[in-house]
Parts: C-alpha cells; sequence; structure tokens
C-alpha cells in the first residue's frame, strides 16, 4: 500500500476524492488493482491504458454478463476499444460504489442497456438486454413469442409516452420506483 | 445539446427564425437540469401553469428536436435495419410500424436528455463523417457555450456544493477534472483581486472541514466490520440474502451502544463505589448458571437486585436512582427515535416510491445484481430470471381466465388457513400461560434451590423456543397453499412474549423477571444454533443425498429475519430488569453471525426468487419492528409507572412505584433556589395535563395539515399521470393518422435529391438518406413557419397579445385534429395539399434511403420492382415523366415538383391568411404534431 501511495501524488489524491465517489482507501485499492493490472514496462507511466481484455479478467467482471459494454461505456478511447485508463477506471468504479447518487447510477445504467448507442432503448437494445440477463444455451432460450410478448410488457409498462422506446427519463421513472436497484447496481473491490 | 445545435445547423430556417434567441434563452435553463426529480423549478411550474405546453416560449424548439430527431434515427433505425432479430419476421414488422416512425420523434427528446452527457464519448459511433464534419463547428462552439454556462453556474455555489455538483455530473472523468480546473481558476483570480482575510479564513475553514470530512468518512471505512464477509455473501447470494445480514450488523452495532450507555452510566458508578460483590458464602458457581441466569449471577450487577438504592459518595454525589431511572428512559426514547426515522425513512424509499405497476419492466431494467462475482451463482440467476420470466408470461395469460368458483376457492383457503394459523397463535400463548403459573408454584419457596430445581427454571424457555422452531414450520406448510400468511406469525410471537411475564409475587420479583428473560435469551440463542445446524444443514443433507426432489434448501431471509426481531425484542423487554443484558445479546449476535454465514454458504443455494424480496423484506422488518418496540416500550412503562417495586432488593425499593423517584428528587430540588426552573418545569409541564392535551391538538392538527397535503400531491400525481397518457394517446392518434394519409397517398410528391445530386456519391448511403429526411424536415418547418406567420398576421389584426396568439396556435392545431379526424374518410378523394405532400416527401425519403439499404443487402433481383413501383408512383402523380429515365433526371424532376408544390402552397396561404387553418389540414395536422412533441419536451424537461 505504502509504494502506491507514494506513486499517486497527494495533489492527484485529493482531485480524485473531489471528483469521485470514492474514499481514499478505494483510490489507493483501485491505484493497486489498476496496476496489477498493467504490464512491468509501464507500471510507472501515468497515462498508460490497461486493455479490455486484461480489465475483462478482474474477478469482479469476469462472469457479469454486461462486462463489455461496461468496458464500451466507461472506455474514453476514440475510436472505442473499450481500454481503460487509470480515470476511466475510477469513473467506473465510482459509478458503482456505494455513496453514487441514483442519477449517476441510472445514467450509466442507461448507457449499458443501450447496446446501439442511439440514445434509447428499442426493441432491439430490450432484446439483447433479455438475452444478456437469460441467456445460457441455446436450449433454454426464451422463444421468439415468449420474447415479443416480453417486450410488449415491457413497454407497455415503461413506455410512458408510447413511442416505442424506453428513452433516459422513461427509464429513471421506472428505476425511481425500484429502490433495490442502488443496492444492486454496485461493484466493489 | 450538442445533437440540437447540429439540427439548428441542417436547418437553415432556423438561423433565419426570430425565435432564435428565445431558443438561447432557453436551453439554457434546462441543461442542467441533471436530476429530474430535484427539478422542482420553479420557473418550470409557472411555465406550466400559466398555458398549456407548447406556448409561446418554446417556439423553435419543437422544430428543432424534430430535426434532431434526424441523429437519432440514421444511426438507430440504421442498426435497428441491419442487426435486428432475424428470428422475428412478423414482428419485425411490427417494429417498424411501432418504432420506426416514432422513433424519428422522440429521438430528439432523449437527444435533448442525453444532451451534454454524451457530449465528446463518441456520441454517434454508428453516424458517418460527413454528418459529424458538417455539425463539427456548431456542436464545439455549443458546447463551449454550454461549458461556460455551467462553470458560471458552478462558480456561484459554494465550495461544498461545488464539490458535490461536479461528482454528480454524468461525465467522465477528465470532463469533469477540466471544468473543476476552470471554476478553480475563475476563483482564484477573483480572489486576488480583493484580499479579504475573512474570505480567505472561511475558505481555509471549509476546506479543513471537508478533509475532517473525507477522513471520518476514510476512518469509517477501514472499521466496517465484516466488509469481506459481506462482499463474499453479495457475491455468491445476491443482495437480497445480504440484507439479512446487514440487519444483524446493525443490531450488533445497536446492542453495543446499548450496552456502552448501560455499562457507562449504571454498572461503572456502581463498581467504581464498591468493588466488592456481596455474595453470600453459601452461592458458588455451578456452570449452569450460564444456562438459567441464576444463582451465582442472582448476586452480581447483571440484575436490578444488584444495584443498590444509596446515594454514591465520591468526587460528585451520585444518585443511583436517579441514574437507574434516567439512564433507561432515555435509552428507550433514544431507541424509539432511531426506529422512528430509519422505519420512516426506509418506508418512504421502498414503499411509498415503489410502483406495483411496473413489476415486470423492473424485473428486466433493473434486477440484475451487479455484485455478483460467482460464476455458478451468475448461471443460477439468469436460470432462474429466465424461469420467473416464462411464470410470469404464463401467469398472465391465466389470469385472463380465472373463474368464480376458483376465486371462491381462493377466499375459502385464505379464510381457513386464517383462522388454523390465530387457533395455532392462541394455543401457543395459552399453553405457555398455564407452564407459566406452574413454574411460578415451584418458585415460591424460597430457600436456595437444588440443581434439579435450577433446571426445571429452563421449562419454560425451552418450551417456548421450540415452539418458536416448530410453529414456523406450520406456516409454511400454510404458505403452500396461501400466500401471505407469514406477517401473522406476529400474532404468536407477540403473544408468546407478553405471556412469559406473568407477574411473580415474590419479595423480590424484579430479578425473577430479569432471570426469566436471561433465559429466554440464551435458549433462543441455542436454538437458532441448532435451527441452523439442523435446519438447513439436514435439508441439505436430505436435498442432496435422500431426496433430490427436494433440492437444496434456500436461505429463507423472512424467518431468520424474524427470529432476530423476537431476539431484540427479548433484549427491550429485559434491558429495565437487568441493564446487562446488551452484553449478553451482543456476544449473542457476533457468534450467530459467523454461525449463518457458515450455514449459508454451506448448505444453501441463491434464493430461486430473485427481486422485490429484499425491498419487501425491508418494510416487513419496519412495520413489525415498531409494534415489537413499542410493545416492549409499553411493558417497560408499565412496570416503571403502575407496579410497585420489591421492598427489599433494587435501586428502588421502599418507593410505591419506579416513577416517584422522580418527584422525591424534585422534591429535594426545591430547597435549593437555583433551580427554580426545574421545579417549574416539572409542576407546569411534565405533570399539566393542559399542557399534553395542547401538545396533542397541535400534534393532530399537523398531522391533519399533513394528510391533507399527501392527498393534493396524490390528486396532483394522477392528474399528471393522466396528462401523460393523453399526452401518449393524442401523439399516437397524431401518428396513426399521418401514416394513413401516407398510405392514402399514392401519388408521391418529389423527394429531395439535390444533395445527393450534390455530393454524388453512392457509397454514403446513409448520409444522403438522413440528409434527405432532414431536408423533407427542413420543408415540413417551412411549412411551420409560414404557418405561424400566418398565425402572428391574424393576430395582430385582431389585435391580441402575443401570447394569446400562440396559445391561439394550439387551438388551431386542435381544430385541425378534429377536422383531420372529419376528413379521414374523404381523403381519398381530397386533392392533396402542399404539405402532404412534403410529408409524403419524407416518407419517401425514408423509404428510399431503406431501399437502397436494403438493395445493398438483398439481391438485384429485389431492385427493379422497387424502382419501377417508384416510378410508376411518380407518373401517376406528374403525367409527363419518363419511366425509362435515370435517376438523375428523376431528381431534377422532383426539384421541379417541389418548385411547384411550394408555389401552390404560397398561392394557397395568400388569399385567406386568417381562415388558412381551413384549407390545409394536414399542414395544421403538422403543425399540431409539432405542438405535441413540443408539449411532450417542455413536459420531459420539467419532469
Amino acid at each position: 500500500m505504502g509504494t502506491t501511495a507514494s506513486q499517486l501524488g497527494k495533489a492527484d489524491l485529493s482531485e480524485y476524492q473531489e471528483l469521485t465517489f470514492l474514499t481514499k482507501q478505494e483510490i489507493l485499492l483501485a491505484h493497486k488493482r489498476f496496476t496489477e493490472l498493467l504490464p512491468k514496462e509501464e507500471k510507472n507511466s501515468t497515462n498508460a491504458r490497461v486493455p479490455m481484455t486484461k480489465i475483462l479478467t478482474l474477478p469482479e467482471l469476469k462472469s457479469n454478463p454486461f462486462k463489455e459494454r461496461i468496458c464500451l461505456v466507461f472506455s474514453t478511447t476514440n475510436p472505442n476499444d473499450g481500454s481503460f485508463s487509470f480515470d476511466d477506471f475510477l469513473d467506473f468504479l465510482s459509478a458503482f460504489s456505494d455513496s453514487a447518487t441514483l442519477e449517476i447510477k441510472s445514467h450509466y445504467a442507461f448507457r449499458i442497456f443501450d447496446f446501439d448507442n442511439d440514445g434509447t432503448l428499442s426493441c432491439g437494445d430490450l432484446e439483447k438486454l433479455v438475452d444478456c440477463l437469460t441467456y445460457e444455451s441455446e436450449d433454454s432460450r426464451l422463444t421468439t413469442e415468449e420474447m415479443r410478448q416480453l417486450i410488449t410488457n415491457i413497454l407497455e409498462e415503461s413506455d410512458i409516452d408510447k413511442d416505442g422506446t424506453v428513452n433516459l427519463s422513461e427509464f429513471q421513472h421506472v428505476i425511481s420506483r425500484s429502490p433495490d436497484f442502488v443496492s444492486s447496481f454496485k461493484i466493489v473491490l | 445539446m450538442t445533437s440540437s445545435s447540429s439540427g439548428g445547423v441542417f436547418n437553415p430556417a432556423y438561423h433565419d427564425s426570430e425565435t432564435l434567441e428565445v431558443d438561447r434563452r432557453d436551453k439554457r435553463s434546462w441543461t442542467h437540469h441533471t436530476n429530474p426529480y430535484a427539478g422542482e423549478d420553479p420557473a418550470w411550474w409557472a411555465e406550466r401553469d400559466d398555458a398549456e405546453p407548447g406556448a409561446s416560449s418554446g417556439g423553435w424548439r419543437g422544430g428543432e428536436s424534430f430535426s434532431m430527431g434526424l441523429f437519432s434515427t440514421s444511426s438507430g433505425t440504421n442498426s435497428w435495419q441491419h442487426d435486428a432479430n432475424p428470428h422475428t419476421p412478423d414482428s419485425s414488422s411490427h417494429y417498424r410500424s411501432a418504432a420506426g416512425l416514432p422513433s424519428l420523434m422522440t429521438g430528439g427528446m432523449t437527444m435533448r436528455w442525453r444532451g451534454m452527457a454524451m457530449r465528446g464519448m463518441s456520441m454517434f459511433p454508428n453516424a458517418d463523417p460527413t454528418h459529424a464534419a458538417l455539425a463539427e463547428d456548431a456542436i464545439r462552439s455549443e458546447v463551449e457555450n454550454e461549458e461556460q454556462n455551467l462553470i458560471k453556474e458552478l462558480i456561484a455555489l459554494s465550495a461544498g456544493e461545488q464539490t458535490r455538483k461536479i461528482q454528480e455530473l454524468p461525465q467522465s472523468f477528465g470532463e469533469k477534472k477540466n471544468i473543476r480546473r476552470q471554476v478553480m481558476a475563475f476563483k482564484s483570480s477573483t480572489n486576488s483581486h480583493h484580499f479579504l482575510c475573512c474570505t480567505d479564513c472561511c475558505r481555509n475553514m471549509s476546506l479543513s472541514f471537508r478533509r475532517c470530512g473525507n477522513g471520518i468518512k476514510s476512518a469509517r471505512q477501514t472499521l466496517k466490520l465484516w466488509r469481506g464477509i459481506m462482499k463474499e455473501i453479495g457475491g455468491r447470494f445476491g443482495s437480497s440474502v445480504l440484507t439479512y445480514f446487514l440487519f444483524l450488523k446493525w443490531l450488533l452495532m445497536f446492542n453495543i451502544f446499548s450496552f456502552l450507555v448501560n455499562f457507562g452510566f449504571i454498572t461503572i458508578p456502581l463498581l467504581v463505589h464498591d468493588l466488592s460483590a456481596n455474595i453470600p458464602s453459601n452461592v458458588s458457581f455451578r456452570g449452569l448458571e450460564l444456562l438459567t441466569g441464576a444463582g451465582y449471577f442472582n448476586y452480581t450487577v447483571m440484575y436490578y437486585g444488584g444495584y443498590s438504592n444509596e446515594t454514591l459518595h465520591g468526587l460528585v454525589d451520585y444518585n443511583m436512582q436517579l441514574a437507574y431511572f434516567f439512564t433507561i428512559a432515555v435509552y428507550m426514547v433514544l431507541c424509539g427515535i432511531v426506529l422512528i426515522f430509519s422505519m420512516a425513512s426506509s418506508f418512504k424509499k421502498n414503499y411509498v416510491l415503489s410502483d406495483p405497476a411496473s413489476s415486470r419492466a423492473w424485473q428486466l431494467l433493473c434486477s440484475w445484481d451487479f455484485s455478483l462475482t460467482n460464476e455458478r451463482a451468475v448461471r443460477q440467476r439468469k436460470n432462474n430470471l429466465r424461469v420467473q420470466l416464462k411464470e410470469s408470461l404464463s401467469e398472465r395469460a391465466e389470469k385472463e381466465s380465472i373463474t368464480l368458483s376458483k376465486e371462491l376457492k381462493q377466499v375459502g383457503i385464505h379464510v381457513g388457513s386464517w383462522f388454523l394459523s390465530t387457533c395455532l397463535a392462541v394455543g401457543c400463548g395459552a399453553s405457555i400461560f398455564y407452564l407459566c403459573q406452574y413454574g411460578e408454584e415451584q418458585a415460591m419457596d424460597t430457600a436456595p434451590w437444588s440443581l434439579l430445581q435450577e433446571a426445571e427454571t429452563l421449562l419454560v424457555p425451552f418450551v417456548v423456543s421450540l415452539m418458536n422452531i416448530v410453529i414456523p414450520l406450520f406456516f409454511s406448510l400454510f404458505n403452500k397453499f396461501e400466500r401471505y400468511s407469514t406477517h401473522r406469525r406476529q400474532i404468536y410471537a407477540l403473544l408468546i412474549r407478553t405471556s412469559s411475564l406473568t407477574v411473580f409475587p415474590s419479595q423480590c420479583w424484579e430479578p425473577m423477571v430479569g432471570q426469566a428473560l436471561y433465559r429466554l435469551v440464551i435458549i433462543d440463542f441455542l436454538f437458532l444454533m441448532l435451527g441452523s445446524f439442523f435446519g438447513e444443514f439436514l435439508s441439505n443433507v436430505i436435498g442432496t443425498k435422500l431426496q433430490p426432489r427436494l433440492g437444496v434448501p434456500e436461505f429463507d431471509v423472512a424467518r431468520n429475519v424474524l427470529e432476530l426481531v423476537y431476539a431484540q425484542t427479548l433484549a427491550w423487554i429485559g434491558i429495565y430488569f437487568s441493564p446487562l443484558l446488551p452484553a449478553i445479546q451482543m456476544l449473542k449476535f457476533f457468534i450467530l453471525f459467523y454461525i449463518k454465514k457458515v450455514s449459508l454458504t454451506r448448505n444453501c443455494q441463491p434464493p430461486r426468487r430473485s427481486g422485490r424480496a429484499a425491498q419487501m423484506q425491508t418494510i416487513f422488518i419496519f412495520l413489525l419492528f415498531f409494534p415489537f418496540f413499542v410493545g416492549a416500550l409499553s411493558i417497560v412503562a408499565y412496570t416503571a409507572w403502575s407496579l410497585t417495586p420489591s421492598e427489599q432488593c433494587g435501586p428502588f425499593q421502599g418507593l410505591n412505584n419506579t416513577f416517584s423517584v422522580v418527584s422525591i428528587w424534585i422534591h429535594d430540588l426545591e430547597a435549593i433556589p437555583t433551580s427554580d426552573w426545574v421545579v417549574w418545569i416539572y409542576q407546569n409541564v411534565i405533570r399539566s395535563e393542559l399542557f399534553y392535551f395542547l401538545l396533542t391538538l397541535i400534534i393532530i392538527a399537523i398531522i391533519y395539515i399533513f394528510w391533507q397535503l399527501t392527498q393534493g400531491r396524490k390528486e396532483l400525481i394522477n392528474l399528471l399521470r393522466q396528462r401523460i397518457i393523453n399526452e401518449g394517446k393524442d401523439k399516437s392518434f397524431l401518428l396513426e393518422k399521418l401514416q394513413n394519409l401516407q398510405k392514402s397517398q399514392p401519388a408521391v410528391a418529389p423527394s429531395q435529391k439535390k444533395i445527393k445530386v450534390h455530393s454524388g456519391r453512392r457509397s454514403a448511403d446513409r448520409s444522403s438518406g438522413s440528409q434527405s429526411n432532414s431536408n423533407a424536415v427542413v420543408q415540413v418547418l417551412l411549412a411551420r413557419q409560414q404557418l405561424e406567420e400566418e398565425d402572428r398576421r391574424s393576430a395582430s389584426g385582431v389585435s391580441v397579445p402575443s401570447d394569446i396568439s400562440t396559445s391561439g396556435a394550439l387551438m388551431q392545431a386542435m381544430v385541425a385534429r378534429h377536422r383531420a379526424e372529419r376528413q379521414t374518410p374523404e381523403e381519398h378523394s381530397s386533392s392533396p395539399s402542399p404539405l402532404e405532400q412534403a410529408m409524403a416527401a419524407r416518407q419517401k425519403a425514408q423509404d428510399e434511403y431503406w431501399t437502397v439499404t436494403d438493395a445493398d443487402d438483398i439481391n438485384s433481383p429485389n431492385r427493379p420492382p422497387v424502382t419501377h413501383a417508384r416510378l410508376r408512383e411518380e407518373e401517376g402523380q406528374d403525367g409527363s415523366s419518363n419511366p425509362s429515365s435515370p435517376a438523375s433526371s428523376v431528381v431534377i424532376q422532383v426539384m421541379q415538383a417541389r418548385q411547384r408544390a411550394e408555389e401552390e402552397e404560397r398561392i394557397q396561404w395568400a388569399p385567406a391568411p386568417v381562415q388558412n387553418s381551413a384549407s390545409p389540414s394536414s399542414s395544421a395536422l403538422i403543425q399540431a404534431m409539432l405542438a405535441r412533441q413540443q408539449a411532450q419536451n417542455e413536459y420531459d424537461d420539467g419532469y
């Protein structure tokens, strides 16, 4: 811990604290875990990025069905390759931390579920979402009819303006009604 | 608002419009509504209230977001077209009608939402480069503009607020950093102007305070008990099981607190004063005391009897009676306050806000537990969710076909199980009552007990605990038939508790009660351990080895929570009779945590029914907790107020009741002149009925006011909900009309291929598609502008204030809607008005774009019919068109036709400016649509 603390300057640390929902310990732990993912020669460089494949090996993400989406949403590369800089990594942890607000969490959840990045959850997105949540093997899949009905049900309940898609405000509306969300949208290192 | 600005760029009318300023101004006002629910912006309310939404202030916003929709469709529909479900041919057509066009409409709306949050984060990965290039400048300028606004807003806030606000921006780290730097820079630059020592000092103070707060937060983090274990449990069993452990931990903390209070204020003074315990010589520690709590313990500070009624003379006089009384009283009150507050907040969070209507959407949209890290658990979770979804689908189908006889049967089962469980509870209560009476007779002789006698005292708690274990089994049996009987356990638990407290008429009865409670606590603990070992372990063995059909047991959160509640209630009641009972409780919970953890990880599987369990549990706990605590409190209060304390032991010996301690104290105080006010308060407040009467009245009045408030809010919510639904209906109605209109127009007006001619690139399918789309929209917007001009003219003619004229526009839209309704039957006969053409053009552009993309994917044979059909359509409209003409000539034709359409339009507008709405009904229709859209946007903003 001591070495990482010295690597992470005091000014940086306080800035990280001010800009994220993380505490000092969490940031230090995150830094430790992050440098573990870096190859040896890059350990000391400040702008090193960890590729997506490495990020996905984290035990906290390994079995998450949305792991690729999470990487893509939080990565700030252009074009987006899902790799994480330390800032991105903190961003990710901050959004999934205990103290992040419902607003932040629902915002990122929406972006994670918005598979085609078009700003609304369309039928295609919902279908992918259902697949992510239930898909195990080919034979256990929901049938086409079930899928269709499921999506109609979802839209019936959450699509307030009846435009066939769920937009962010509608999504946040649904989420504000489900108090479990804040506790379940959580990843702690 | 990157997208909104780019919408403007494509739209020449946008720049020409006079409302541009208005638009800019507006944008500022809604940009930072990052939290839709906290957006109780008075300005917004005013806006909402003073007119129908869609009034003047929105001006061009409807149009603007309309054009913004292009973005979302250009990427959205596109990807939809390419990668959407191959397995549902029929549903895809369904999607197209349902989602294709509407998404065009609302795309804008949602984009507005994403707005600044998305900026710079590869917003349109699918969008083509030309688009981006065109929009880039405007986007940049708008982004900068907006950032400036944000920074200005932030600067105005205090430092703490600033940090919080920046934290809450849904942006990437780098951007937040940037914003913070700018704010800081601005601050320091202004600060250098005035060297005010005071502000500097304040700033430093607040900074150090914040540092301190952060430090405390970090310290708490490190002190967090069982963090690793909690994470492991959450990762394997999900958050609903985790709630049990969190609750257990919370109770443990609670007991540590009460132990510290009692030990600090009651026991320590006594021990400091007199260390030697006055234990009779013939009593020795035999070991069984640990279970029974009798004998040796009877003479220690464990029980009420161990305390004296003296005033301890040390450095200061310490009145033991008063200390005992006030410690217990304050502790009880504190418990009550803590419980009420945590219950209220949890109630608010979990019950008031939750909406049973959206249960299915919830299941999918926010049920996934991101904290799950175990591969097996994830797989199991997926399976469970799938089964649950399938069940709910079939349940839904079943629900529709429910018959009267079935319903009657269900009611019968409900009543029957209710009756049975009540009988069971009453029976338990009665049996315990008689058992207690028997125990009393045994305990009458006061001679020192033999070992056997002492062991006999364990009978009652043993039976009680046994019931506690057996009865829930019966109840869970009922649960198989009927769903909602779990909460009935509460009755029997209450009964057991109260009846186990029958008064002992002996000389020193308080310690006896204390002993009884001690025994209950200990035996309860043993049974909890046995329960988890035998209950979960045995059923695991049975489930895996003997009867695989039963399967591995699940962790029953409800039952376990109830056990905890029962245990805690015992401790509360016992606190008066045995002040150190929390210490026992503390140990009990500490050990229980590890036992439950081991039992859980060894024997149980994650709960099959994921979902709202956790939320229901919290409600359950607190609804239950409250009566339990109130029960315990009233028992203690009754003891203190009405029962005569025993005469030979304890701090209150020789008094009529415990409360008279206070009157004696006041009596003493009267002698001291400086404490008149205490006496006055006692006489005039504590002892006066009038005071309580007034207090009650005031509280009732406040409750009434709040109740009315909630009623009003409920009404408001209903109204708003109705409004949303109406908006939705209007919108779908208008869309339907629009589609009908398009269908009924076989002759399609020219589509705008100008841009395509300019670029001349076949490869840029998408861009051309969306650009021609945008052109169609431009046309629509032009038409709308015209209409608005008309509007203004007519308004000035009748000399009405401008805001009325705009609401008039809405009226017009409504009228147009009616007319459109009337016109539908005769649509076929009516001549194509220019705006219909425009609409059709748009549709056409879209169609064409689709056919082009289709043609790329599908083989060439498909293509000829399409083009042919199109050409034929054009032929229908333009008699002079040449069927064999190449695409470019089509474009020229198209342009000509468009010009003609516009001319026609102008002609139609010119003669009858005031009654204009009469002729082009469809243009009014579009206007109506835009107005709707606008209204919705506005609503969204506010929301």
